[in-house]
């Protein structure tokens, strides 16, 4: 009789058991208008005109783990109007406002504000620039879409400065509770690893001298990704630091797409803002500590003095090292020929027979 | 050991042959090469440190490697085994600090050592001890003593020069710690407070350029002299290998004060009786005394 109650108890628990393991948490997209009855199929696609494989391939689980979840299709590619649709020629436009509302609220969401900010900045797309310049320069989805930039991880909050982030696109009221709810999400003025934010901005870009001379930028800019790295900043973050500066650091304030040239006076490095820059991290900061070069580098032409004592220190460090070495090698082989033994033993080192010429 | 003030004759003469012999009133006629027949105890016979020296010589000694081995990754920070010794530190930011504490530690160590320094000469100068001869300044006899010795090297002198406690190549040694530390204090707090030292620098531009420099540059310097030149000095030519115990016990070989510091022996004769009864009974025995003259 007892025996069967176990056995009852037991089944009913494993029962349990391959239930909660048989759940699938399958990640669910907005998808009201049924797009994914086409677009879920892996080899949806066509050779377009220049003879290129396009995939239109929509992948569910990985688009319902996007932070565009909550997003219907159309609210994007807002020129699709009928079923089934035709050829698509225009690019998303990430300032379309879509039917999300984010949480307190009462505008639609839109991408709007932060795009304002970047096309001020010295990256975005002027109609006066060269068509080669106008190719070459970062758009949306140029840095958001590069694989460095799927990931976050993140440890610490500073919550100022991460607030004011927030604030770019939604209002303040109400997001400033929503955000001191989710705070531990955010730290630092980027939210990404400085590591990430310089390779970034140097991988295929900043680092390519022949590229940034097509911009015509100036000789400090040519330089300024080996410059930084050789900079106590650039080096503290090569060997992991969390702390140090990176390019936004002093690039741009905290909407981070504010990027101007030096002597633009909106820009940060602008010499009027140094002081403010800086001091996010440097807090006794004055007008004779903005002298420091940042992006310091010993040339022959811009710093001559340093360039000769750093040459001087050098004949130095040659002379003195050869000079004593060879002092040593000199005395070790003559006191050699003299007799003397590596070892003491037996209370003399001085056990050989000398093979010095005696004097005459 | 009991130390005599008393005055005892020395003089030094030297034959027809060319051999050099010192008398000692006393003991008896020491010939310059008398290093190669004395008995020596590997860990040290003679006294040469006090227990401050060798206290602040195991501070800096235990400093300077930590500087040094927090310090170089971060100068060489693209080549591939600088993240690996960062990582030994707990990464950049920890490792930061560890150079910052070590550094803390080897400025109080060279504190400890200018009061040591000051008070024992006060303490000297007060008991009329005091002898220019005895300290690290340099003199014109230690480049006339270099010069003997690179001639001794070569073959052209038959004895190596007779030289005080502290010999050419310690001055040199002692001297360049000197200016290294205050170069390397100096340029390190120029980069650890850019801001309160932008204060001080008529031109902050220039100046942060050059502590950058030469706080790298010095330490580069330092550390192959320390590799390269002093380990090899006291650890590995031969009669040190495989180890010196003097950075320990404070004390020196017989034979080596006798070869590379023979007045500072004498100096040793005359304050230790012992010494005195040692070298007599050794001269007997090896049959120097009848070459007294």
């Amino acid at each position: 009789m007892r025996f069967s109650k176990i056995l009852k108890t037991a089944s009913l628990f494993s029962v349990i058991l391959l239930i909660i393991l048989s759940v699938n948490y399958q990640a669910n997209a907005a998808d009201k208008e049924n797009c994914l009855m086409c677009h879920k199929y892996r080899f949806l696609g066509r050779i377009n005109e220049e003879g290129k494989k396009v995939n239109y391939n929509v992948d569910e689980n990985l688009y319902g783990q996007s932070v565009h979840r909550n997003v219907p299709c159309r609210d994007c590619h807002t020129h699709i109007t009928k079923l089934p649709h035709d050829p698509v020629t225009e690019e998303v436009s990430c300032a379309n406002e879509c039917h999300i509302k984010p949480p307190f609220a009462k505008e639609n969401f839109s991408h709007k504000k932060i795009i304002e900010v970047y096309n001020n900045s010295v990256h975005s797309i002027k109609p006066e620039d060269p068509p080669e310049v106008k190719e070459a320069k970062p758009y949306c989805k140029y840095c958001h879409f590069d694989p460095l930039y799927e990931k976050v991880e993140e440890e610490r909050v500073a919550f100022e400065e991460t607030l004011s982030r927030c604030l770019n696109c939604h209002e303040e009221k109400g997001v400033t509770q929503a955000y001191k709810h989710i705070t531990h999400r955010l730290r630092h003025k980027t939210s990404r690893p400085p590591q990430e934010i310089v390779k970034l901005c140097s991988k295929n870009c900043h680092e390519n001298v022949e590229l940034m001379k097509t911009f015509k930028v100036s000789k400090e800019s040519l330089d300024a990704v080996e410059t930084y790295k050789r900079s106590i900043h650039g080096k503290a973050v090569v060997l992991g630091s969390q702390e140090a500066a990176d390019c936004v650091s002093c690039h741009a304030t905290s909407s981070i797409h504010d990027v101007y040239k030096k002597d633009d006076p909106k820009a940060t490095v602008n010499k009027a803002n140094l002081t403010k820059t800086c001091k996010q991290c440097h807090e006794k900061v004055d007008e004779r500590f903005i002298q420091i070069d940042v992006h310091s580098k010993i040339a022959r032409e811009e710093k001559p003095v340093l360039y000769l004592v750093n040459i001087g220190l050098k004949f130095t460090f040659y002379g003195t090292i050869f000079g004593l070495m060879g002092l040593a090698f000199l005395e070790t082989i003559s006191r050699k020929k003299d007799g003397i033994k590596w070892l003491l033993r037996h209370g003399t080192t001085w056990r050989g027979k000398s093979k010095r010429k005696p004097k005459e | 050991m009991a130390v005599s003030s008393e005055n005892i004759e020395i003089s030094s003469k030297e034959t027809e042959a060319g051999a050099d012999y010192t008398y000692v009133e006393g003991v008896g006629n020491i010939p310059r090469d008398m290093y190669k027949y004395v008995k020596s105890d590997p860990l040290g016979d003679l006294p040469r440190y006090s227990v401050h020296i060798v206290i602040q010589h195991f501070l800096i000694f235990i400093t300077f490697l930590t500087l040094a081995s927090t310090g170089l990754p971060l100068h060489f920070s693209d080549l591939w085994w600088a993240p690996y010794v960062m990582s030994l530190f707990g990464g950049s930011d920890s490792a930061r600090l560890i150079h910052r504490i070590a550094a803390g530690i080897m400025i109080i160590a060279a504190v400890y050592h200018l009061i040591t320094l000051i008070a024992g000469t006060i303490d000297k100068i007060l008991n009329k001890r005091f002898d220019i001869k005895k300290t690290q300044i340099p003199r014109k006899k230690d480049l006339e003593d270099l010069i003997h010795d690179i001639k001794y090297f070569l073959g052209y002198e038959q004895y190596r020069p007779k030289m005080e406690k502290f010999m050419y190549k310690q001055k040199v040694h002692y001297l360049a710690i000197l200016w290294g530390t205050s170069v390397m204090v100096t340029a390190g707090l120029t980069l650890l407070a850019p801001e309160t030292m932008a204060k001080v620098w008529p031109n902050p531009r220039f100046f942060q350029d050059l502590a950058r420099l030469m706080h790298a540059d010095e330490a580069i310097m330092a550390m192959s002299v320390v590799v390269f030149w002093h380990w090899s000095n006291v650890h590995l030519v031969p009669g040190r290998f495989p180890l010196q115990w003097t950075f320990l016990t404070g004390k020196i070989t017989r034979e080596h004060q006798i070869e590379e510091h023979f007045l500072e022996y004498l100096n040793n004769l005359k304050e230790i009786p012992e010494e005195r009864e040692y070298m007599k009974n050794l001269l007997k025995e090896k049959g120097f005394e009848a070459e007294r003259r």
